[in-house]
């Protein structure tokens, strides 16, 4: 493959922003994928008032201040990365981004996805709902507060029993390709009364799991796999070890149109448990 | 696609930067006449208009009202003609603070935008005060309870749902969000077909005979000259211009239009043919069952005079009346909001250009709009709201004659600096001739004259509301206060950033430049 991924990072000049450049930066660390670095300005339009409120002159009093922050984002990557920064104008900020991610070919979207002003760690914002209604490609969620380490440990891929699994391990096979760290494979059960032997069918669904993705992947890291166990999703997800340094990828639901991403109900509810980014590969 | 527009900054890592804004997009160029010609009405916002301005105009001009309304757009066209001249040479300076100052210089240039900032803050105050009459009004109509819009005559609870209506507006406007095109077409549509149904509804009353006090048609209404003082068509002309206020923003929308050489020229014609006839049909139907008498519903009346639909729509209209509550409550509603934008964009600018302190230059990052502009310019609306609503006998009316007036301040400043602007071409051709020097300059003229004469005459306490402060009619005050306030201010700028004022930030020019 000659051709080097980027991924397109949803910028502004917020926490939300920085959180998502910090996972950008970490993600491109891991790949050797550039980084598009977007701010979305709003389409100019004519507002129905009774005094003219000069567009043009704000549009480029805007995109003056756009530049000004996107050299600041600039300021912030650091060498051993490549990044390009963009100002573009689109309808919303989702639609916006999902544009610049077609026209440059991108293979991710990057976006902080703490919702502004809650204390929930993860409660997900407009933008990051949108786009996971709508991203023909995998989304990257930041999780509040996040910060680039230095390298990538691990990459755990959340494995559901239900049919359609195969799906997300086929993107895994090629996303895994090359990279030097370690991949697990997690499922999540409940556990009580009524779902007794469901620890156990999850283990053997697992070893099933590792079959399969050894005999279509080259990943020559470590492999493990982990059942995580709990009253509920939350509760199971609390109690499974994470690390600062990794990633997890989840799958869309099977809800969703092909190759547009849906939140499945336990990958919502992870993502609003989890303290690292969660990365949302569509169906 | 994505053009690349700067050199890439020397950071570390190879960074890069190729910013462009995209070519103005797939839907850039996708308004026609129709679409242009919504925005064009919903810009004026007739119904809010007419409710505010027919009793002021009937107690300037009496009957004289639809020739004075004919005769009022003649200033309005000649300064847009002028306004689209500016726009087209400075495409990036889009507001008459900065086409003041490039024509001017840093002084005029910054009265110029101080003008348009107040004559919008005037109006967002009697935006914010007609939708809180109706509100109450239409709450009575649907509960059936009338005594439910007296609430609206009770000072505090005015002054409070006031600021309910502001804060809403801001907020909206502060999250960048947008009426979306349907639901303009839905407001303008709506707003037509109830102010011709209220027309024909008064005039099916004055030939039945029930009309409040029947007046009979005379084509002498249409004749402006028939009044007897200068005063009073002063007064008129700058009403007039209040009613035809917004209409100039059509000419200006070029890039979304898809045809941007002649969709806005055509649809300001439609725009304007279509508000002629409305107005004149609602202002003769009002004339004609109302009359100019000071009996309970006529147009005469003081009490009424603020916002004369609440009065009328109920004996007009009969259970009906409903309907001309909302289509006020929404034309102003809708137009409160979208008003808020331009005094934010022209303070953002003035604080970018440093003629303002810096933080009105302040864009929200989140939402990208002018953050602290927005908040100043309604928390400053609703304070002048409340201090007129304790001050004067009639708010609404009082409000709107100082609009006039400030709108002939700032029309005519920026009329000027076209003539200014481009006084060496002016004589290149018969087009520049007429479009970029005579009509701005009889424009102007015409503006400056209007705003003196309403000046004096307002000195006068008997002036609008007859409400005054020491003997000297408040609507002077406010004007005088107003303005000079905005000179202090520019002192006080000038003295703690004279940047501007040097010409450091924004220079004059000329169109050759």
């Amino acid at each position: 493959m000659t051709r080097t991924a980027n991924y397109v990072v949803a910028y502004e000049a917020t926490d939300r922003g920085r959180e998502a450049l910090q996972l950008g930066i970490a993600l491109a660390r891991l790949t050797g994928a550039e980084l598009r670095i977007c701010i979305v300005l709003p389409r100019p339009a004519t507002v129905p008032s009774k005094v003219a409120a000069g567009d043009a002159e704000y549009q480029s009093l805007l995109l003056e201040q756009a530049q000004e922050w996107l050299d600041d984002a600039a300021g912030r990557i650091p060498a051993d990365v490549t990044a390009t920064t963009h100002a573009l104008q689109a309808e919303s900020t989702s639609e916006g981004l999902l544009q610049a991610a077609e026209r440059f070919e991108s293979d991710r979207i990057v976006v902080g996805a703490a919702r502004a002003g809650l204390l929930g760690r993860f409660s997900i914002g407009t933008v990051a709902s949108a786009l996971l209604h709508a991203s023909p490609v995998p989304v990257a969620l930041a999780p509040r507060g996040y910060r680039a380490p230095r390298g990538l440990s691990r990459i755990s891929c959340a494995i559901g029993t239900r049919p359609g699994w195969e799906s997300l391990l086929d993107s895994m096979v090629s996303i895994s390709e090359g990279l030097d760290v370690e991949l697990r494979f997690v499922t999540l059960v409940r556990v009580d009364a009524a779902h007794d032997a469901a620890a156990v069918d999850a283990a053997a669904h697992l070893a099933g799991v590792l079959d399969y993705f050894r005999e279509r992947a080259d990943f020559s890291g470590p492999l493990t796999t982990a059942v995580g166990e709990g009253d509920d999703i939350e509760d199971a997800v609390e109690g499974m070890d994470w690390r600062g340094d990794e990633i997890v990828f989840v799958g869309s639901s099977r809800l969703a149109s092909p190759s547009r991403l849906f939140l499945g109900s336990t990958a919502n509810r992870m993502l609003r448990t989890l303290p690292v980014p969660l990365i949302v590969v569509p169906a | 696609m994505t053009r690349t527009s700067s050199p890439p900054p020397a950071t570390p890592g190879g960074t890069d930067s190729a910013t462009g804004l995209s070519t103005k997009g797939l839907s850039a160029g996708s308004i026609g006449l129709l679409g242009a010609t919504v925005i064009g009405i919903s810009c004026i916002a007739p119904a809010y208009t007419l409710t505010a301005s027919l009793g002021p105009t009937v107690a300037a001009v009496g009957t004289q009202m639809p020739g004075i309304f004919l005769v009022g757009f003649l200033p309005m066209l000649l300064v847009a003609l002028g306004y689209r001249e500016l726009n087209n040479a400075m495409p990036d300076n889009g507001t008459s603070f900065t086409w003041a100052t490039r024509a001017f210089g840093p002084w005029i240039g910054w009265l110029g935008g101080w003008g348009l900032i107040v004559a919008t803050v005037v109006v967002l105050s009697n935006l914010a005060g007609i939708a809180v009459d109706f509100l109450y009004l239409a709450l009575a109509q649907i509960v059936g309870d009338p005594s439910i819009a007296d609430l609206a005559a009770n000072t505090w609870v005015n002054i409070g749902t006031c600021l309910v209506f502001m804060a809403a507006a801001c907020y909206i406007s502060y999250r960048g969000m947008e009426t979306t095109k349907a639901v303009q077409y839905v407001l303008v549509a709506f707003q037509l077909v109830v102010l011709v149904w209220f027309s024909v509804a008064a005039l099916a009353q004055v030939a039945g005979g029930t009309a409040f006090d029947a007046l009979a048609f005379s084509w002498e209404w249409f004749n402006p000259f028939a009044l007897s003082s200068f005063s009073a068509f002063a007064a008129g002309v700058s009403l007039s211009i209040f009613i035809f206020w917004g209409w100039d923003v059509t000419l200006t929308m070029n890039e979304e239009t898809k045809n941007p050489k002649t969709t806005p020229g055509r649809a300001a014609t439609l725009t304007v043919a279509i508000i002629f006839v409305l107005y004149i049909l609602v202002a003769v139907a009002s004339l004609m069952f109302a009359g100019t008498g000071t009996g309970a519903l006529g147009l005469g009346n003081e009490d009424i005079q603020g916002n004369v639909f609440a009065a009328l729509a109920g004996p007009v209209m009969g259970p009906f009346a409903i309907l001309m509550s909302l289509a006020v409550l929404s034309s102003s509603a809708a137009s409160l909001q979208s008003t808020f934008v331009g005094p934010a964009r022209t303070m953002l600018a003035m604080g970018h250009y440093k003629a303002f302190p810096a933080r009105f230059a302040r864009i929200s990052p989140r939402f990208k709009s002018p953050s602290f502009a927005t908040l100043v310019a309604a928390a400053v609306a609703w304070g002048f709201y409340a201090v007129m609503r304790v001050l004067s006998t009639d708010v609404l009316t009082d409000t709107i004659l100082t609009l006039g007036m400030m709108i002939c301040f700032y029309y005519g400043v920026t009329a000027l600096a076209c003539v200014w602007y481009f006084r060496r071409v002016a004589f290149s051709s018969v087009r520049s001739f007429l479009l970029k020097f005579l009509a701005p300059l009889i424009g102007g003229v015409i503006l400056a004259v209007i705003f003196a004469t309403t000046l004096v005459d307002s000195m006068n306490p008997d002036y609008g509301s007859g409400s005054e402060i020491g003997g000297v009619g408040l609507v002077f005050i406010l004007g005088v206060f107003l303005l000079l306030a905005g000179v202090v201010l520019m002192f006080v700028m000038r003295a703690a950033n004279p940047a501007f004022f040097r010409g450091e930030t924004l220079r004059r020019g000329a169109p050759t430049e």
